[in-house]
């Protein structure tokens, strides 16, 4: 079997993907979907092989949970039409509270999975740890696990569906076909975007015709997400992984650097990767949700969270942010705060339980490992305080005349944000959270400039023709993100040119990737780092 | 109507209620801002409102919102 890495190795691009294309080109319509799934069910096969099983597994039991909601519903709604009407809200409410139920059983289920999977050896480990702390003699084996790719994705995707169910936002699914064709379209299985069942089920189903201009744009797209990758996050890997594994013999401005170059690769590697899978979409006319909006362009960290993967925020907003401040308990809090403390800090400080949890859980989400939890700890505490300053940031600003919409301000708080972003990211990438700690403070303890003077800072995997080559794309990429910040569409300029033009850009940009993309000896691309999540 | 857009005005200054039809997609509105219109209306207007109509589709403008408001008070 030939394993499956990412989806920039040939096995994908020279074999999957036009192989799809190909088969979806040529088959008619009723096929087309046959074929979109057969090629997920590979794709997942290729890289998880038997584990295919809990895919399978999670997409029959959610679409088993959706009929049980929908018929439960359909019941209770036979039984209204006939009840007299004193009997009717009772009816209403015990249809409420198994409907609950339902839907309470399937989270269960599929988080649980998740959970055990996932954590189980963290959550063991630590708790043996403590055993060992309180000397009491219980030692539980810590399991050792492989996880079935793009589980944390799935999963989601699997909850939104089970809860729009739920909220009746949706209709429950009959055909388990379309149910598992958006459980499992390919080029999105990996790494997201997190799709929310309204939005692509009934396009893949669908499947619409295969259209030149579709396959031109996409494949224009996944070109772009592969300068990202081969040229940027690629290029940096050598130098990030060097002095992550061995920070303990590098000065402080070595760690800085490689935190930046990791962000920088996180970024490239990861909206890289959403440049792929969008394009793959589109080649087949399926719209994915975008994941990033130009996240360094963020003047707050609470914008840079609206524009950084853009759609498991807006999960954790729908579904554990919006939910745990509309429960009851919580709902009674800002007039309970108002009293004290002023409308505008009521409403702050009774977001801090919602805001929490959705922290933890994000935290958590990326990995089983305590500088994750402390990383979503971070952007609760840099949110909280964020929104605590605003109200005195305002009054400062007017007070001393400021222009919090001129270009001085605006360029101060988007270097703040990237560098806090920044400083969460040193933590999310160290091996451990006393090494991250560890990292931090040698910023601060132990920097010097020593290695730039003597270039040896140039002889840790990438030297200063790979920083060029770094810079000089990432300011490519910086110019087109500024032309698109002004809302002007890239793309399509180019699809109004002449031929001529758009296959010079085509040929520049290929040409690009093969002379400055980083592979082959003396270059290790790095693992697509969101899969890992 | 008038009360309303009183309330967001009050809530959520900056902004022209009377036409902004994108208020969630925009980002005119953010989570907190939400949570006290909700809190606000729940007041002003002696309703529920549960976390499935928190949607764009709901808040995107002044409207919509009264729409809801109108519907919620019916049940």
């Amino acid at each position: 079997m030939l394993p499956l890495s990412s989806y920039f190795s040939l096995l994908y691009l020279a074999i999957l993907l036009p192989g799809t294309v190909l088969a979806y080109t040529v088959l008619p319509q009723k096929y087309r979907r046959a074929v979109l799934l057969l090629s997920s069910y590979a794709v997942f096969w290729l890289v998880s092989g038997k584990l295919l099983c809990y895919l399978l597994f999670s997409t029959i039991s959610v679409h088993h949970i959706g009929l049980w909601l929908e018929n439960t519903q359909l019941e209770a709604n036979r039984l209204l039409e006939t009840a007299p009407k004193e009997t009717r809200k009772d009816i209403r409410a015990r249809t409420q509270q198994r409907r609950k139920k339902i839907v309470a059983f399937g989270i269960a289920v599929q988080f649980g999975i998740l959970l055990a999977l996932k954590y189980g050896a963290f959550f063991i480990s630590n708790f043996n740890e403590l055993a060992d702390l309180m000397k009491v003699t219980v030692k539980l084996p810590v399991p050792s696990v492989i996880l079935p790719i793009g589980i944390s994705f799935y999963t989601m995707q699997a909850a939104s569906y089970m809860l729009d169910v739920y909220r009746e936002n949706i209709p429950a699914d009959r055909n388990l076909m379309r149910l598992a064709l958006y459980m499992s379209f390919f080029p999105q299985l990996m790494e997201g975007p997190i799709c929310r069942y309204s939005e692509t089920a009934q396009q893949l189903w669908d499947a619409p015709p295969m259209r030149w201009k579709n396959l031109m744009l996409g494949l224009q797209r996944i070109l772009w997400g592969i300068m990202k990758k081969m040229v940027v996050a690629d290029r940096l890997n050598l130098l990030i992984t060097e002095a992550f594994d061995n920070y303990v013999h590098y000065d402080g401005f070595m760690i800085a650097a490689a935190v930046v170059c990791y962000t920088v690769q996180l970024y490239m590697d990861f909206s890289g990767t959403m440049d792929l899978v969008l394009g793959s979409g589109q080649i087949f006319g399926i719209k994915l949700p975008e994941n990033f909006q130009r996240p360094f362009f963020s003047r707050t960290i609470q914008e840079f969270w609206r524009r950084w993967h853009i759609t498991l925020g807006a999960w954790f907003r729908d579904y554990v942010f919006y939910p745990i401040s509309l429960s009851a308990p919580i709902k009674k809090l800002p007039l309970l705060l108002q009293k004290r403390l002023g409308r505008t800090y009521g409403f702050i400080f009774s977001s801090i339980p919602a805001l929490f949890c959705v922290w933890l859980c994000n935290g958590l989400w990326h990995g089983a490992g305590w500088n994750f939890i402390f990383f979503g700890m971070y952007h609760f505490a840099l949110i909280l305080v964020e929104n605590i300053m605003e109200p005195p940031a305002v009054w400062l600003a007017k007070r001393l005349h400021i222009n919090r919409d001129g270009i001085l301000y605006r360029c101060m708080q988007i270097v703040r944000t990237a560098v806090l972003f920044c400083i969460g990211e040193l933590f999310f990438r160290a091996s451990s959270l006393k090494a991250g700690f560890a990292m931090f403070k040698k910023i601060f303890t132990d920097f010097t400039l020593a290695r730039v003077k003597d270039n040896t800072f140039f002889s840790h995997g990438a030297d200063k023709h790979d920083f060029l080559i770094v810079v000089v794309t990432l300011a490519l990429i910086l110019a087109v993100g500024c032309i698109q910040e002004r809302g002007v569409s890239v793309r399509q300029w180019i699809e109004k040119r002449n031929l001529a033009v758009r296959l010079s850009l085509w040929y520049l940009l290929i040409l690009f990737i093969v002379i400055f993309g980083a592979y082959g000896t003396g270059y290790i691309p790095v693992d697509p780092i969101y899969a890992g999540f | 109507m008038k009360q309303l857009i009183e309330i967001l005005e009050d809530v959520n200054p900056g902004v022209d209620y009377n036409t902004c039809t994108d208020l969630v997609d925009g980002g005119y509105l953010n989570s907190l801002s939400i949570l006290a219109i909700v809190a606000e209306l729940e007041e002003a207007f002696d309703i529920v409102i549960s976390t499935v109509e928190v949607t764009p589709k709901n808040f995107n403008s002044a409207q919509s919102l009264w729409e809801m408001v109108l519907r919620l008070k019916e049940e």
